[in-house]
């Protein structure tokens, strides 16, 4: 039995199914089939072989389209499962979530989030480059429906500038991807859109090549991830996005981009991505600080988390442009670990906003004295997300900063950054290869402050102190007024047809928050079964990059000796140092 | 009083050359190396000792769910702590067996991957814990004391049954397992994982009355001070494991070694500035966590936190926690040429600063805490003048008087309805039932004034001072010490004069109305409670002295206060082996004979700092007991016009907060507000710019926009089947002009990419049939 192929059409089907059902069965429908997405998964977690965990497995083809070598083509690597997993893990956790939230035009709803689910999955999965953009641009479209359908006052905006920006920086990465397939096809003779096919053809390109490959890549990904300064849709979206849709969108949607980093801009163009990885890192961390300073001074609670996703994101960034160990598996634990705690955060600010219909850090305080349950979750995932020791968040950020630190640093002599004796790397007996180094980790780690800054300020505005919210206590006052936010656009809220919530936690909202602390915990405390299986695919990544760079340094040489790059020989050294890695 | 001295004086004089004689019997045999001796086996079940702890937090969790309105957490608390404390002196018991080596007790793996062969591909951090001395020395007043204030503060917080009780017992538990994990880990990741561990359980109790602003706010400050300091530690963290490989003590002491073979003989040179650079950023962390300059400003606001709270968290066991961090780490301050200094120095200064500000405030936790701040910048300069036992010493012995004094301010505090200011409160120990509290700060004071040859206090801290006058370098910094040891006399014994002797008086803190703060929902509950005020008049208040509980762990420290004195009384005793059994026994190697004015710097002090420690207590004998008649007044008073503003400077302590804010916080906020703007205007206004022609686009779509399904579905697989047929399309024109211009007008996109070389021929031939469907389409 296909358990891959299950797995992803389940939720289409699922979404097929609630199409046909009455309106009031469709919830019902939705949380079965998210729930049965389990078992498909369950059963691929079994029959993986975690021992060749670099190597695609189950690998499903049928011919799509022949003459442009087009097929439909389905693998899974552990990178895969991880990210899969976490698809997996959050879909009923977004369903669930949405049962009051959500009580007008259900099926659209849930259809939706279930058809989301398997593009979602698709674009792990695949592996055919058209396949993977195909769904990779799927994904819009539900997440334009649950926004502009489902969200806040301002949705319409925010839904057009969701689509229209990460749908235009798709198209350059699309236009990369073309251009390899090109390359691929006129070195093959013949078409072909296999990952593999494309990435052997990449990497035979010149360096010129790959750098307009990687600079097409990069705009789309960076884009979806976001990187500062690309990143402007997402605050917006995230704003006006139903809960479920913020937890999707932070949990899974962002990861397209770094995992498309990852899968692409990393492995077809190893060289660019060498090159450049310095001034992506410095993206990278002025994403961490600006947008994490941003934060500090939102008044609007979901405002203020995504911006914190920017700021989390820069740290994946960096860790991936390593293109060390320990960068690259911290970095795809980031992927996982944000996924998990901001969107439970999302999920929480939601029930907030079910109960007060406000998210303003004006209008709400205090709301450890009537909510204990609530506030508990609230700071044990704001913890998780200051990236706090013993919590998830901790092992993907301490890798993230530690790969960036130990990779190489021969940027500290080109940029001129610290003269003299203060300048020379390889000083450093445990630096790894790589175009980073210490002075980035460094900048970088400010972000850890800045993060305790905003995420303190979010717990002390709304969980401590005096208790306020609006329509309750003495201090409501401003209610009289009417606060705009209520007007609820007919489908946007929640009637409260299924009873007015509880004034602390449900039953079913304590069902979804306690999964992801769960994960949480684990990761935080006993991360390494998941670091191992992250070994082999990390370290073939880290062995192709470091050959292809140390080849181009090699043909570069001889070449010209004198308009040669400065610190080839430097870099040639460097790479010298360092055995070959291999499987253990 | 002067018959007294001279006792001492003669006292001295014996105790003095026993101890010379025992200190020179200790340099005549220098140890050289790490101080890290061989690996020895120890049960696994000690590695239980921070576990148990962790069991108890589960267990109160579990009570916080199931809404125990008993002292069920209390007990469970106590218990576990027991049995973790238990288990400690079994592993104290081993280590003793095995003096200088170490164990590890590996519990289970935490990060520990390989990405290839060689050793700098892998990242090894386990839960594993390291045992050695240091370690035992640390975990026994940890866990001891632990218990003990759990049992304290099953009484204090019994305001608070059925509502913070388990949250109160569940941080305090999750506490302890922080701190076990910092002391005992064998990582600096996993010391990493308590250091900010025993950070978010101080934030959580130090905003334990979270009604309260300032409470928020200096729960805040303490975890975004400390954020600071741990920024520092993690880049000391990964600057070693880069330069060493690894993050395991057994290994960077390993590697380190030739290293302090280089740095012996003063040949700093050659030892590579990144591996000098480690303990300087390391003493960051040390010293934000400790409470040094310029991290210090968060220890004194942290007693908005319930008294237990600061007697365990911020004075006797988290702050020591920078002081563990640079014994642990000796042997690499060992090789810098400049980080003990930075450490001494700190220290000092801190030391003196935080004695001045203590000197001008009435509130008398207040007064603690400065007190606090204080003599960790003394256990700093005792590990900072490469005096070995000093500083682990002065932990110890101030481990239980610290606590023990902010215990019996605790008693005041819960008896006077939070009344904690000296001008209002005096002669409690006149007052029945407070004989306990009064003996029990008595001990304390002495302890910290450091009254000589009596208390465990003056022996360390008479380590420190002799380290450094015997230390050439370091001299400026003995006296540095030595005054700030006056104005610790005085101010210790101005707290004790004002408030426990004279004329008996008080008046109830503003708890009387503020008590149910943290009790809104609950406010008829509380009149359970005997000792409750509410519904009193203000005439008929009454302060409840303490009780048995608070009073079996006062007079318990009592006895442990003067006990310690057993641990310290000679140069080479209890606590000197225990300190030079560790990693910290590398720094034997650097002994000092500076004389002090002709005289052994060691032996000098005992005299010197035991005059110094007296005068200080006469001071305050004369200003603030001799003939003050109320409360609220005292003869110092009228010296302070004479001191001009600097009274009021020392009590506004110095305007070091207000120059923070000014000169960190506001502009940061004001960067972070111009940020947010820029983002408004700048960044996503370019994006608007440049999102014109879709913006419009989308106006004259959005007819289209109808929210049918299929619609999209539809148009998705229109756009989708589009950029095929551009593909196509590229491909074909390619093929038919020259390689140069593979562009298609309409999509200007493309034309960013490189030209595709000219040989294009198979993908011709290939492409023919496509190429015809598609022009096919296209008409």
């Amino acid at each position: 039995m296909n358990w891959m192929l299950l797995l992803l059409l389940l939720p289409l089907a699922g979404a097929a199914l609630v199409a046909f059902m009455p309106e009031k069965s469709a919830r019902q429908v939705a949380t079965l089939v998210t729930l049965l997405c389990c078992v498909p998964f369950l059963a691929m977690v079994g029959q993986f072989d975690w021992a060749r965990s670099g190597v695609d497995q189950f690998q499903t083809t049928a011919v799509w389209f022949e003459p442009l070598g087009l097929s439909f083509r389905l693998a899974a690597d552990s990178i895969t499962m991880l990210l899969v997993g976490l698809t997996v893990l959050l879909g009923p956790i977004c369903v669930v979530a949405s049962y009051t939230a959500i009580s007008e035009r259900q099926k659209t709803y849930y259809a939706w989030l279930l058809v989301l689910q398997t593009a979602m999955t698709g674009v792990f999965l695949a592996r055919d480059m058209v396949l993977f953009y195909v769904f990779f641009e799927f994904t819009l479209v539900p997440m334009f429906v649950l926004i502009s359908l489902y969200g806040s006052t301002n949705r319409k905006y925010a839904a057009v500038k969701f689509f229209l920006y990460t749908f235009t920086g798709s198209i350059l990465t699309l236009a990369g991807l073309a251009y390899v397939a090109l390359e691929a096809a006129r070195a093959n003779g013949f078409w072909s859109f296999d990952f593999e096919a494309l990435k052997t053809a990449a990497r035979g390109m010149t360096f010129d090549q790959q750098k307009w490959v990687f600079i097409a890549l990069m705009v789309g990904f960076a884009v979806k991830v976001p990187v500062f300064p690309f990143h402007t849709w997402l605050p917006l979206a995230h704003t006006e996005a139903p809960t479920a849709g913020s937890v999707v969108l932070a949990g899974v949607l962002l990861k397209l981009g770094t995992y498309g980093i990852f899968r692409f801009a990393l492995q077809f163009t190893p060289v660019a991505a060498y090159e450049y990885a310095p001034a992506l890192a410095v993206l990278g961390v002025v994403g961490i600080i600006y947008a994490g300073l941003i934060c500090w001074v939102q008044s609007d609670i979901k405002k203020l988390v995504a911006y914190s996703s920017v700021s989390h994101l820069g740290f994946c960034v960096i860790g991936l442009f390593a293109l060390n160990g320990v960068g690259l598996s911290g970095s795809v634990m980031y992927m996982i670990n944000h996924g998990l705690s901001t969107g439970a955060l999302f999920l929480l600010i939601g029930m907030i906003y079910e109960r007060y219909h406000t998210r303003e850090f004006k209008k709400l305080g205090g709301l450890a004295s009537q909510m204990p349950v609530w506030s508990t979750f609230m700071v044990f995932f704001a913890m998780a997300s200051v990236g706090l020791p013993g919590l998830n968040g901790f092992i993907s950020e301490f890798m993230c900063l530690l790969g960036t630190f130990q990779a190489g640093g021969t940027t500290w002599t080109e940029f001129g950054m610290i003269p003299g004796r203060f300048g020379d790397a390889s000083l450093l007996p445990g630096a790894t290869f790589g175009n980073l180094g210490p002075w980035f980790a460094a900048f970088a780690a400010v972000g850890m402050v800045v993060t305790a800054i905003y995420i303190l300020y979010m717990v002390g505005k709304i969980v401590w102190g005096e208790f306020k919210a609006p329509g309750h206590s003495a201090h409501a006052h401003n209610h009289a007024k009417g606060h705009g936010h209520d007007n609820h656009h007919g489908a946007a809220h929640a009637d409260h047809a299924h009873g007015p919530l509880p004034r602390d936690l449900s039953g079913r909202e304590i069902a979804v928050l306690v999964p992801l602390a769960v994960a949480c915990l684990w990761l935080g405390l006993y991360p390494s079964p998941v670091l191992r299986t992250l070994e082999e695919p990390v370290a073939m990544v880290v062995t192709q990059v470091r050959a292809d760079v140390l080849r181009n340094a090699q043909a570069a040489l001889p070449a010209d000796p004198q308009t040669a790059d400065a610190h080839t020989p430097a870099l040639l050294q460097q790479a010298a140092t360092i055995t070959e890695p291999g499987r253990r | 009083m002067s018959g007294l001295a001279g006792q001492l004086a003669i006292m001295h004089e014996t105790l003095g050359s026993l101890a010379l004689a025992a200190g020179d019997a200790a340099h005549a045999q220098p140890r050289f190396g790490t101080g890290v001796g061989a690996k020895f086996d120890v049960p696994r079940l000690f590695g239980l000792i921070p576990f148990i702890p962790l069991l108890a937090c589960a267990l109160c969790g579990l009570c916080a769910a199931m809404k125990v309105k008993t002292k069920l957490p209390a007990a469970i608390t106590v218990g576990c702590l027991l049995a973790s404390f238990g288990l400690t002196i079994g592993l104290y018991a081993q280590v003793h067996a095995n003096p200088g080596d170490f164990a590890i007790i590996h519990a289970f793996e935490w990060i520990n991957f390989q990405w290839g062969q060689s050793e700098a591909q892998s990242l090894t951090a386990n839960f594993s814990f390291y045992a050695d001395s240091l370690t035992a020395l640390w975990m026994l007043f940890v866990t001891g004391l632990a218990t003990l204030i759990a049992l304290y503060a099953s009484e204090y917080m019994s305001h608070d049954v059925g509502q913070g009780y388990c949250r109160f017992f569940m941080a305090f538990s999750l506490f302890v397992f922080s701190m076990a994990c910092l002391v005992m880990g064998d990582n600096l990741a996993l010391l990493f994982l308590g250091w900010e561990g025993v950070g978010l359980c101080s934030y959580l109790l130090i905003g334990y009355f979270y009604k309260k602003p300032s409470a928020v706010a200096a729960a805040k400050k303490a975890f975004v001070v400390n954020r600071i300091g741990d920024l520092g530690l993690s880049l000391g963290v990964m600057l070693a494991f880069v330069q060493f490989g690894s993050l395991e003590y057994a290994e960077i002491f390993r590697k380190a070694e030739p290293f302090l073979a280089l740095a012996r003989d003063g040949q700093w040179q050659d030892i590579p500035w990144t591996v000098q650079l480690i303990p300087i950023l390391l003493t960051i962390g040390a010293f934000g966590k400790s409470a040094q300059l310029p991290l210090y400003v968060w220890l004194p606001d942290a007693m908005e936190g319930p008294t237990p709270v600061s007697a365990l968290i911020h004075a006797a066991t988290m702050v020591t926690a920078g002081v563990y961090l640079v014994a642990r780490m000796f042997p690499l301050f060992l090789v810098s040429e400049h980080a003990l200094t930075i450490v001494a120095w700190g220290g000092a200064l801190t030391a003196l600063l935080a004695a001045t500000i203590g000197m001008a405030q009435f509130d008398i936790k207040r007064i603690m805490a400065y007190s606090t701040v204080s003599q960790l910048g003394y256990m700093f300069c005792g590990l900072g003048v490469m005096g070995v036992m000093g500083g682990p010493a002065h932990v110890f012995t101030h481990a239980f008087f610290k606590a023990m004094l902010f215990l019996a301010c605790g008693a005041v505090m819960h008896g006077f309805a939070g009344q904690l200011d000296l001008r209002k409160l005096s002669g409690l120990g006149k007052m029945p039932g407070w004989r306990i509290v009064t003996v029990a700060m008595f001990v304390g004071c002495i302890n910290l004034a450091g009254v000589p040859f009596i208390t465990a206090g003056f022996y360390s801290k008479d380590t420190i001072l002799g380290d450094a006058f015997a230390n050439p370098a370091m001299v400026p910094i003995g006296w540095i010490l030595l005054i700030t040891a006056g104005l610790t006399a005085y101010y210790t014994f101005r707290v004790f004069f004002r408030v426990f002797v004279g004329p008996a008086y008080y008046e109830p803190g503003d708890e009387l109305h503020a008590h149910d703060d943290h009790s809104h929902d609950h406010a008829h509950a509380n009149k359970d409670h005997g000792h409750d005020s509410h519904g009193h008049g203000h005439s008929a208040w009454q302060p409840h002295p303490p009780g048995w509980a608070i009073n079996t762990v006062l007079i318990l420290l009592t006895i442990l206060s003067f006990a310690a004195i057993v641990t310290v009384f000679k140069a080479d005793g209890w606590l000197y082996r225990m300190v030079t059994n560790s990693s910290a026994g590398a720094g034997i190697a650097a002994d000092h004979h500076h004389k002090f004015f002709g005289f052994d710097a060691h032996a000098a002090m005992k005299v010197v700092s035991g005059i110094v420690a007296i005068a200080g207590i006469a001071v305050a004998f004369v200003l603030h007991y001799s003939g003050r008649t109320s409360a609220a007044t005292s003869k110092a008073d009228s010296l302070v016009p004479m001191l001009g503003p600097i009274p009021r400077w020392a009590q506004n302590k110095w305007y070091v907060d207000e120059f923070y804010h000014f000169l960190f916080v506001r502009p940061l906020w004001l960067l972070s507000v111009v940020f947010a703007a820029i983002d408004k205007v700048l960044v996503d206004g370019l994006v608007n710019v440049f999102g014109w022609v879709p913006k419009a686009l989308a106006k004259t779509a959005r007819p289209l926009q109808n929210g049918v399904l299929h619609d999209y579905a539809l148009r998705m697989a229109g756009g989708v089947a589009l950029l095929l047929l551009i593909i196509v399309l590229m491909v074909n024109r390619g093929d038919r002009t020259s390689a140069a211009a593979s562009i298609p007008p309409t999509d200007n996109s493309i034309g960013t990419l490189p030209a595709a070389p000219a040989a294009v021929d198979p993908i011709a031939v290939s492409l023919d049939p496509i190429r015809a469907k598609a022009q096919e389409a296209v008409r």
